[in-house]
């Protein structure tokens, strides 16, 4: 009696197994095609797009009554810009010597003039590597080398919003050749108006 | 008096409901009639200190965040948290005292 029902538990078992493995394969093969699908059946809301004074992307919409808007960032959930506000890119190269944060007096001077000169309300600095070494130890420096800039910007009086190191992740040229590696060794400062 | 008012009103209500489902959504109809495009907008900085494009265009109100290119918010200090600042009121004519 027990024998039967554990095995009539364990076919039932099975059985819904397959169909979730069924469900899960209907689900990740063909995920893009479905959304299209069940979007033609829902009510038109077709938005328009506003530009913000940033030059990034948001959709919105007039509902009659009611408005709606909310920011146009890619599948990854990067914004999409039409200008960047970028305002400066420093070659790491000039600013540290390898596998060292510490900024020297002439890279403290050029600093200081540009935090002067660009006159931001606040600043986001990034700091990015090259590809050799480990991510993790890219990761690291990255942080501390945007952390020294920050703290040459904030002795000069300008305020910061944020402070990160992306490591390697986030390259401005292929790590193929030394020129792009050199490209990708830097500190962008983001200046926020 | 007031028995001819409330048929009145109630015709009133049902000529404004029969504009139906807004079928263009890219722009705002009516009294200030304009493109989307043409919003103004200032920021409002949330609890957490950060931006928010805020835009009052009369009837319609809209929010939406202010990221950097990284897609992280912007947190600038431009402001206190719950507050807002900038042109955000002056994109519409129709009155709003709230």
């Amino acid at each position: 009696m027990t024998g039967r029902l554990s095995k009539s538990i364990r076919s039932t078992l099975s059985g819904i197994a397959a169909v979730a493995l069924a469900v899960a394969v209907a689900i990740t093969g063909t995920a893009p095609v479905m959304a299209q699908q069940t979007a033609t059946t829902g009510r038109d809301y077709t938005p328009t797009i506003w530009v913000d004074p940033d030059g990034c992307e948001h959709w919105v919409m007039d509902d009659g009554w009611e408005g709606y808007m909310t920011p146009n960032v890619n599948r990854q959930g990067i914004p999409v810009c039409r200008r960047g506000n970028v305002c400066g890119v420093m070659n790491s190269d000039q600013l540290f010597a390898t596998d060292s944060a510490r900024i020297g007096p002439k890279g403290k001077a050029r600093l200081a003039n540009f935090f002067r000169q660009a006159n931001a309300l606040s600043y986001i600095i990034v700091g990015h590597t090259d590809s050799r070494a480990s991510d993790q130890y890219n990761m690291d420096l990255s942080l501390r080398r945007a952390n020294s800039v920050a703290r040459v910007a904030v002795k000069n009086g300008a305020r910061i919003a944020d402070v990160r190191g992306y490591g390697e992740r986030m390259p401005r040229a292929p790590n193929s050749t030394a020129a792009g590696m050199q490209q990708n060794r830097r500190v962008e400062i983001i200046c926020i108006r | 008096m007031t028995n001819v008012k409330i048929p009145l009103l109630l015709v009133a209500v049902l000529v404004v409901a029969a504009c139906g489902e807004k079928r263009n959504k890219t722009v705002d109809r009516g009294i200030d009639a304009k493109h989307l495009s043409q919003l103004k907008a200032g920021i409002w900085v949330d609890p957490n200190g950060c931006d928010h494009w805020i835009i009052d265009d009369g009837a319609e109100g809209y929010l939406s965040q202010r990221l950097d290119k990284f897609g992280k918010p912007v947190c600038s200090g431009v402001a206190p948290p719950n507050t807002a600042v900038g042109p955000f009121k002056k994109g519409s004519t129709v009155p709003d005292p709230i």
